[in-house]
């Protein structure tokens, strides 16, 4: 669907519902056209093809709101009706408010013309290609799981404010997760991802390599040993053990739930001075870059967390009013969901030391490169297994090692960041470098 | 659209399934007094799975006219034979099956509709306010509850033709505690295939409240286990997830057939004698299970199936695919969650057979251990069966009584060798996985339960 055929439908089901009965409407809409070719055990598995638009209202009775959605082009009026019947229903609310409309400075390099006329035939030889090299490196490594898709999506926005946008977007999305089997020794499973805005800058090659490699290197894995110290968590660890949390503690929605503990952290030390967090829903070709964001508020690059110290939350127009501050353009969702907070792209920025030269500094730790448990976001506890993991002594990675488990709380971690590494992966989006923890407790099992 | 779909089926060279689904949605939420959602969303479209020269390709749309639908016949096909210069190992056959035909319809004497959106949103608004004026260390509450209404029509170019309707409501109640800057979130929550009143059946909406905020306030200052091995009970919560998340994986075959340690095992013994665990697509033992599934989305009629049988390997979970590799029947496990999805192997409601003892007996054989109840916050599971799982609530058994609760308890080990250790199953029986979804490349919903039992599990800890 074009832009313009998309912008023009939620302008009519903003005049549909405004017919019914609401005083501000917001529709939004987000047509997608998606192929998909899965890998599973070193082969094809099925190639699919998906085509939908969705349309979402949210309608506004007074400071009553109610949202309804569909993909059925036959229930659009449905649904617009659905919207101001259930905001009737509902109870007012100062904060139910739509954004101004002001000016917004688009972000190029998100769409790829190209990517219209990528074929099944195209896709289907690039995840043949993910199979022949994890095939061609190693006799003992198989390809789980894997997959390459082509997305296209296009993205429209009316409102009873003025606003009205719509932007398209290309990317192509591939992930390998690789095991090595030797006779009966096991590997751990490893998964690696990456993502291309266009045709040209797609690179499966590394990707399936370091799923690959990562298996291999934990063939062979025995018990670790029990100690209190460090550990160096990989940037997917990272990600599971303490992205979350710096995530659910700034989103404003969670402040106001009474779940935060950062509610009046801004301005205080939450983590270590080598921790700075951002937040870039303009990152130069991000999986999550967008001009505008699920309200039609401008993306900017917004700093959580300078030198260990809370700089901001993430809010969207209803938090921003409730608790009377700026909107960071932090509305997230899809047009089947009402807005919520979400992160665009979030990294913690690199570090001066390479990852070598922080396992150099470690006597006994364990690197970790997959956690597989449990992190708790309200208490900040986590406890799980350390997967693909590796005993570190004296300086070195010494042997990989299995079944250790891993627990220590999050809030405390962070604080004790002892090391943030020069090397920075991306997993889906999110930006991440290896980070060293203190003080954590680690059990062979 | 029944007749649509023969249709089209018969139109077409290729093996195809055709499956007709329209989906009604609502859910509301509540946080701390003020309604967060109130939303609908309808969704509908056909999802087409085409069978050409032993390759498979799927499509999907929403044009539901007979070309929209047509269309997505030939994409599917295109689909097919584009993967199959690439595609090393071709589909034989797929399982012979005796074509399921008619209606089939979720059974309830009280439909959701029959209750309007103010009492929903009523019941949400009270039972909000109810957590926070529980107790003064609340400082967080949240009310959800939502529903799908499902109709589906399943077409299959080899005979199946069925309609379904179904309807799956569930409900959630947190809690946040907080004293002297440490939190804890307390949670219960239900989830059933049938109507409203089906949902409070086991326990109302206000006993659910209640025990969200009972958890969360008893977590505050309760002090954290030690890591040990250690003889436990399990309730019929973590029995089901045991079942599920650390077994029934393992046993679902294209898992199986990617190198499960289950692969090649069927016969042998993998857990005690005194271990029964089933897989069934209707409700067993108790009605309205989450996770109920009269035809599967291949147009197979489910029935139990029976995994492990006093111990033994008997089956694994099939569609139609895997069955003809195994060459046993299928076992209508094919499900897909919306129409763009692609049917793939899932389980419905997974269960360990009911036994002989009581929980009071199996508690008062206990010298030290815990007694430990419900999924509390996530946890994972490998193809290796290898698992760790959070608690929701622990308490120790010292010299045969219940103690003291304790805190952040995770329990993990190998799920077969945990079912190995089991030494006595309880007599009663729950459903108690109902709300929520199972992850697998895409959602679905599940149940699964059994009785209390007792077994030797690690209980993570903190290191010194």
């Amino acid at each position: 669907m074009t832009d313009k055929t998309l912008t023009q439908l939620c302008a009519r089901a903003l005049e549909e519902t405004r017919k019914r009965g609401a005083d501000e409407v917001e529709a939004y809409g987000e047509s997608v056209r998606t192929i998909t070719v899965a890998i599973e055990k070193n082969d094809l598995q099925i190639s699919r093809s998906h085509k939908e638009t969705m349309i979402g209202v949210r309608a506004f009775v007074g400071k009553r709101v109610g949202f309804a959605s569909t993909n059925d082009p036959g229930a659009i009026d449905a649904a617009c009706a659905d919207a101001v019947v259930l905001a009737k229903a509902s109870p007012a609310d100062d904060r139910n408010l739509l954004p101004e409309a002001e000016e917004i400075q688009s972000v190029d390099g998100i769409y790829d013309p190209g990517a219209e006329t990528f074929s099944t035939q195209q896709a289907t030889q690039r995840a043949v290609k993910m199979i022949d090299l994890a095939r061609s490196m190693d006799d003992r490594l198989i390809l789980g799981e894997g997959e390459f898709s082509v997305n296209l999506a296009t993205r429209a926005l009316a409102t009873s404010k003025g606003i009205s946008r719509s932007e398209k977007e290309s990317l192509f999305a591939y992930f390998a997760l690789a095991t090595a089997r030797d006779g009966e020794r096991v590997s751990n499973m490893d998964f690696q991802f990456g993502a291309a805005r266009s045709a040209e800058a797609i690179e499966v090659d590394p990707v399936v390599r370091r799923a690959c490699e990562n298996a291999l290197g934990s063939l062979g894995a025995e018990a670790g040993e029990s100690f209190h110290g460090p550990i160096l968590l990989s940037p997917n660890a990272a990600l599971e053990i303490l992205a979350g949390l710096v995530l659910f503690q700034t989103n404003a929605k969670n402040v106001l739930r009474g779940m935060s503990r950062w509610k009046d952290a801004v301005g205080t030390a939450v983590a270590s001075p080598l921790v700075t967090v951002v937040d870039d829903g303009r990152a130069a070709k991000g999986v999550a870059t967008a001009s505008f964001d699920r309200e039609g508020v401008g993306h900017e690059r917004l700093e959580l967390v300078k030198g260990g110290q809370l700089m901001s939350l993430m809010h969207n127009t209803y938090t921003a009013a409730a608790m009377k501050t700026k909107n960071t353009g932090h509305a997230a969702g899809s047009a089947r969901s009402l807005p919520g907070i979400g992160p665009t792209n979030f990294e913690i920025l690199a570090g001066k030391t390479s990852k070598d030269e922080l396992v150099s500094e470690m006597k006994k730790g364990v690197l970790v490169t997959r956690f597989s448990g449990r992190a708790d976001p309200i208490s900040g506890d986590f406890s799980g297994v350390a997967k693909g993991a590796y005993l570190i002594e004296n300086g070195r990675i010494s042997r990989p090692i299995t079944g250790t488990l891993v627990a220590g709380n999050a809030f405390e971690a962070l604080k004790g960041i002892s090391g943030v590494s020069s090397e920075r992966e991306r997993v889906f989006s999110f930006t991440m470098p290896y980070l060293r923890l203190e003080g954590i407790s680690v059990t062979a099992g | 659209m029944r007749q649509l779909l023969q249709t089209i089926a018969q139109r077409s060279e290729a093996w195809v399934e055709l499956r007709y689904h329209a989906r009604r949605t609502k859910r509301i939420a509540v946080s701390s007094g003020r309604l967060e959602e109130s939303s609908s969303v309808r969704l509908a479209g056909v999802g087409v799975r085409a069978l050409v020269d032993g390759v498979f390709g799927f499509a999907s749309t929403t044009d539901l006219s007979e070309a929209g639908i047509a269309h997505a016949v030939h994409e599917a096909t295109a689909a097919a034979r584009a993967s199959a210069a690439g595609k090393r190992e071709r589909i034989d056959a797929l399982a012979r099956v005796t074509p399921t035909t008619g209606e089939f319809s979720v059974t309830t004497d009280d439909p959701l509709d029959a209750h309007s959106l103010e009492e929903k949103l009523a019941l949400a608004m009270r039972l909000d306010e109810r957590i926070r004026g529980a107790s003064k260390r609340i400082v967080s509450s949240t009310i959800s509850y939502s529903e799908l209404q499902d109709e589906k029509v399943i077409v299959t170019s080899d005979g199946a033709a069925v309609r379904l309707v179904d309807a799956k409501p569930e409900f959630r109640a947190v809690a946040v505690a907080q004293k002297d800057g440490d939190q804890a979130m307390g949670l219960d929550s239900a989830g059933v295939s049938g109507g409203f009143s089906d949902l409070f059946a086991k326990r109302s909406a206000e006993e659910m409240a209640d025990k969200a905020v009972a958890l969360a306030v008893a977590q505050l200052g309760a002090e954290y286990p030690r890591g040990e091995r250690a003889t436990v009970v399990l309730d019929p919560g973590l029995v089901g997830v045991l079942s599920h998340e650390a077994i029934g994986h393992t046993v679902e075959a294209d898992i199986v057939l990617s190198g499960a340690i289950t692969l090649g095992k069927i016969g042998q013994q993998v857990a005690s004698e005194r271990v029964t665990m089933c897989d069934s697509g209707p409700s067993t033992h108790l009605p309205h299970a989450a996770g109920e599934v009269l035809v599967d989305d291949e147009g197979v009629r489910t029935g139990n199936t029976v995994i492990i049988d006093h111990g033994v390997l008997r089956s694994y979970l099939h569609n139609r695919e895997s069955a003809a590799h195994f060459g046993v029947e299928p076992t209508g496990n094919a499900r897909a969650f919306e129409y763009s999805d692609v049917p793939i192997i899932r389980m419905r409601n997974t269960y360990i057979e009911p036994g002989a003892s009581s929980k009071e007996e199996m508690i008062a054989d206990i010298k030290h251990g815990y007694l430990l109840e419900g999924l509390g916050g996530g946890g994972q599971a490998d193809s290796n069966a290898e698992f760790m799982f959070g608690v929701r609530e622990a308490h120790r058994i010292e010299n045969g009584k219940v103690g003291e609760l304790v805190r952040g308890v995770t329990i993990s080990g190998n799920a077969f060798e945990v079912m190995k250790s089991v030494d006595a199953v309880g007599s009663d029986f729950q459903w108690d996985l109902g709300a929520g979804h199972c992850g697998k490349t895409q959602l679905a919903k599940v149940d699964a339960g059994g009785p209390h039992l007792r077994c030797v599990v690690t209980i993570g800890g903190r290191q010194g």
